[in-house]
This record gives structure tokens, C-alpha cells and sequence, in this order.
């Protein structure tokens, strides 16, 4: 594929993963505790993760094959457990607002 | 203010109170709220521990027509607190208990109450919302503590 189109997507990728650091860092002092302050913690975390992990991905094609491989393979692993802790949050304030 | 004055809510101060408009900060509004036309100043500075700067403060909805010393002559528009007086009281004993519980996370539950209705039922149904609203963003455990309690101040 086209380096540069590379390069854009990557850029955006960066620049939208830290507008989700500055929103989770920010929201965070409205949840001060709490079963959505629990969660928020390690999603604040991942997200924090993925910053640094997204910062490398311009240099992604300087890196032996193996190490890309487990990159690759750790953000798999931490975008579901991601998705994984955004479904349980949802459903838990979902049941608590119906209750 | 001399700590012996008795303040009272003019009918502006209880119309302000019970609106659910920006015009006094939350800070005014949390003392505004703990007037009750029989305690003294120097009793509200020892109640009130939630109201920063309760003096000053008091002054200020002094200055903005929205408190007075009791038994000055008021003009019609500025009579003594009506029938209100004891739903803001309750309103109070909740924040009140509210910033015991939660301490400096009190402050949206306090709002929250401060925006309802002062009747039983519908301080009951702000408790319910209040609870909900702890449990997920405060403290899980401290949510049924003040449903509880505050069911008992409203007498439910």
C-alpha cells in the first residue's frame, strides 16, 4: 500500500487515540468512585497503553518481524479486553438505570 | 455580620431556591438553603460546615435581596418565609447528610436535591435518583446507606 496513505492513517490513529487519553483523563475527576469509577480506572489505563503502542507505529517498519508480530498480537489482546470492559460497563449502568 | 443576627429567606430567596435557574452560585444556594429564619448566624457557621466562607457569603444574598435580618418591616415583595420553609428544611437535612456521607463528592447529590420538588414524594423519588447516581459514579457502598437515611429524614 501507499507509504503515505500509511503514514495519514497512522497519524489520525495517534492524534484521535490521544483525544481519548485527554477525554478519559478529564472525565475522570466527575467519577471519583463508584462501579463506573472502577472500570474507568483500567480503561484509563488501556487507553493510556494504546497512546504509547500508537506512538510507535511509525517506526513499526523498522522493528524485527516477531517483535511486530507480538505488538500486533498484544493490541488484539487489549482492544478486546477493551471492548470487553466497555460491554460490561453498559450493561451494568443499563441494568442499574432500569432497576 | 454580628454572629447574633437571625437571617430569614425573603420571598425571592425562596423563589430562587426552588427555581432551577443559574443565578446564585452553588455555594450562595447551599447557604441560601440552610436559612431558616431561627437560627443565629454563629449557629449556621457551626451547622453549616458545607458552606464555604458562610459569613461573606451570607452577605452577599443579604446584598442580593435574598436574605434579611428577622423582624425588619418587609415590603410585599419581600415578606417573611411562607409555607416552603419546612420542605427546604428537609431539602437541607438531606444535603446536609449528603456532604456527611460523601463528603467533597457531595456536591452533584446536593444539587439534585436542591433542584426538586420539596414534597415527600418527590424528595423519595430524588433519593432513588441520587442513589443510583452514587452507586455508579461515588461509592457502591455508601449507596444504600443514603437511601436509607434519607428515607428516615423524610419520614418514608
Amino acid at each position: 500500500m501507499d507509504t503515505n496513505v500509511i503514514t495519514i492513517l497512522n497519524i489520525v490513529a495517534i492524534l484521535i487515540m490521544f483525544y481519548c487519553l485527554y477525554l478519559v483523563l478529564t472525565l475522570k475527576s466527575s467519577i471519583p468512585g463508584g462501579m463506573v469509577g472502577k472500570q474507568w480506572n483500567m480503561l484509563t489505563l488501556l487507553v493510556a497503553l494504546f497512546s504509547v503502542g500508537y506512538l510507535t507505529t511509525p517506526f513499526f517498519g523498522q522493528l524485527p518481524t516477531e517483535i511486530q508480530r507480538l505488538v500486533v498480537s498484544g493490541i488484539f489482546v487489549f482492544g478486546a479486553v477493551y471492548v470487553l470492559i466497555t460491554i460490561r460497563l453498559i450493561f451494568n449502568v443499563i441494568r442499574e438505570l432500569t432497576e | 455580620m454580628q454572629p447574633d443576627t437571625v437571617l430569614v429567606r425573603t420571598p425571592k430567596g425562596d423563589e430562587i431556591l426552588r427555581g432551577y435557574g443559574h443565578e446564585i452560585s452553588a455555594n450562595q444556594r447551599h447557604a441560601l438553603l440552610v436559612v431558616d429564619g431561627k437560627a443565629t448566624v454563629a449557629d449556621l457557621e457551626g451547622k453549616a460546615f458545607w458552606v464555604s466562607n458562610l459569613n461573606s457569603t451570607l452577605d452577599e444574598l443579604r446584598g442580593m435581596g435574598l436574605v434579611q435580618e428577622e423582624g425588619l418591616t418587609t415590603s410585599p415583595e419581600a415578606g417573611p418565609v411562607g409555607e416552603a420553609a419546612p420542605q427546604l428544611q428537609l431539602k437541607a437535612q438531606l444535603a446536609a447528610l449528603a456532604k456527611e456521607l460523601l463528603g467533597s463528592n457531595a456536591d452533584q447529590i446536593i444539587k439534585k436535591i436542591e433542584e426538586t420538588d420539596g414534597t415527600p414524594g418527590a424528595l423519595e423519588q430524588a433519593l432513588l435518583t441520587c442513589k443510583k447516581i452514587i452507586k455508579l459514579t461515588i461509592n457502591e457502598g455508601l449507596a444504600d446507606t443514603f437511601l436509607q437515611r434519607g428515607r428516615k429524614v423524610i419520614g418514608k
